[in-house]
């Protein structure tokens, strides 16, 4: 296990040593880029101007409305040490509010993305723009939301396959 | 989803960005490395150039649905394809359903299997191992939480190694990404010249 060991997926799979993080070091080059784009979209060195908190508040979002508490906490533990007094945390895990416009666009683009893509308009990119985002940070913010959709179905499968080895 | 699977997978990509993409002339150097501009390669669609806005995801994210979708061994890449028809469609990105299926198709020689999933969605009559392949990929897509160790079984029964379905949970995975980008930062349009094909 020469790539990372454990890496971000076997931590949040509870891999450890077994069989299934040797399964996927039989796919070297997933192993390798699913890290790096973990890397590039959460400790980037240029974030465009999307902040660390407001990636990591979109990616606790992406996680709660998927209901995966595992992926919550990972993202809930990172988001503490950005906002100590979790006013983030609980806006964006449905109890609380932030009624400040780049806020709102942030995570009514999350939703939009994680629940219906295909119902996705032109005018929601313009929101974004509107809202301050650069263009760099709106692609940015597409690929993390989409990258965590991803993320939480290959843990759903490392899991099961965990349960099943 | 019952929504008919459209099919306007002759030509090129035909994508309309919501989101002005990067001009090539202005490109950065990383932005460059990140699209793979050479003197002799400047044929950029629009797609990779708006991406090209946040290169460092990107120069990850390409060579990743490589090795998911076309890496050596492990399960037949026309499965890797189904799953990736089977996540597209329930995410609504029929574009993306339709190009996979015709890769499926030239992959397999089996054009039924798609105009059986065309006609009757997910829950179409297929052969029992491609069969559990999309009763996975479609549980995947709608519902990772509803996974649980018992899933894995009839990928088992059906003859499928471990690493047959952790390639199948790669692409199927892949495809919530993939589809999300693609419909949410633009739109997919019909090539003028092909006409309608609905």
């Amino acid at each position: 296990m020469s790539d990372g060991n454990p890496d971000v997926m076997d931590t949040l799979a509870g891999l450890a040593d077994s069989a299934p993080a040797a399964l996927r070091r039989q796919r070297p080059d997933v192993v390798k880029h699913l890290q790096g784009s973990d890397d590039a979209i959460f400790a980037p060195q240029d974030d465009g101007g999307l902040t660390r908190a407001e990636r990591t508040a979109a990616a606790l979002r992406v996680a709660t409305l998927l209901r995966d508490p595992v992926l919550s906490e990972h993202y809930r533990a990172r988001l503490a040490t950005l906002d100590p007094n979790g006013t983030l945390a609980r806006t964006v895990e449905g109890s609380a509010r932030i009624t400040e416009g780049r806020w709102d666009a942030i995570l009514a683009h999350v939703d939009l993305v994680t629940r219906g893509p295909g119902s996705a308009e032109r005018k929601d990119i313009d929101n974004l723009l509107a809202a301050g985002l650069s263009s760099h940070a709106v692609v940015l913010l597409s690929q993390l939301i989409a990258y965590v959709n991803f993320q939480s179905r290959v843990l759903a499968g490392l899991r099961m396959l965990k349960g099943a080895l | 989803m019952t929504k008919p699977m459209r099919d306007f997978t002759r030509g090129e990509l035909h994508w309309q960005p919501w989101l002005a993409p990067v001009d090539l002339d202005q490109a950065t150097d990383a932005q460059r490395a990140a699209l793979k501009i050479t003197p002799s390669n400047r044929a950029v669609g629009a797609y990779s150039l708006v991406l090209a806005h946040d290169p460092e995801s990107l120069e990850q994210r390409s060579p990743l649905y490589n090795a998911i979708m076309f890496g050596a061994k492990g399960l037949p890449r026309a499965e890797r394809e189904l799953g990736a028809v089977v996540a597209s469609r329930i995410n609504g990105c029929a574009y993306c359903a339709s190009v996979h299926a015709k890769r499926f198709t030239e992959l397999t020689k089996a054009p039924e299997v798609m105009q059986r999933i065309q006609q009757d969605g997910v829950a179409a009559t297929l052969e029992p191992r491609q069969k559990a392949i999309v009763d996975y990929a479609v549980k995947l897509t709608r519902d990772p939480a509803a996974i649980t160790p018992a899933d894995a079984a009839p990928l088992r029964a059906q003859g499928l190694s471990h690493l047959d379905i952790l390639d199948l949970t790669h692409a199927v995975a892949m495809f919530a990404w993939a589809n999300r980008l693609m419909q949410t930062l633009g739109e997919a349009t019909i090539p003028a010249r092909e006409g309608n094909p609905l």
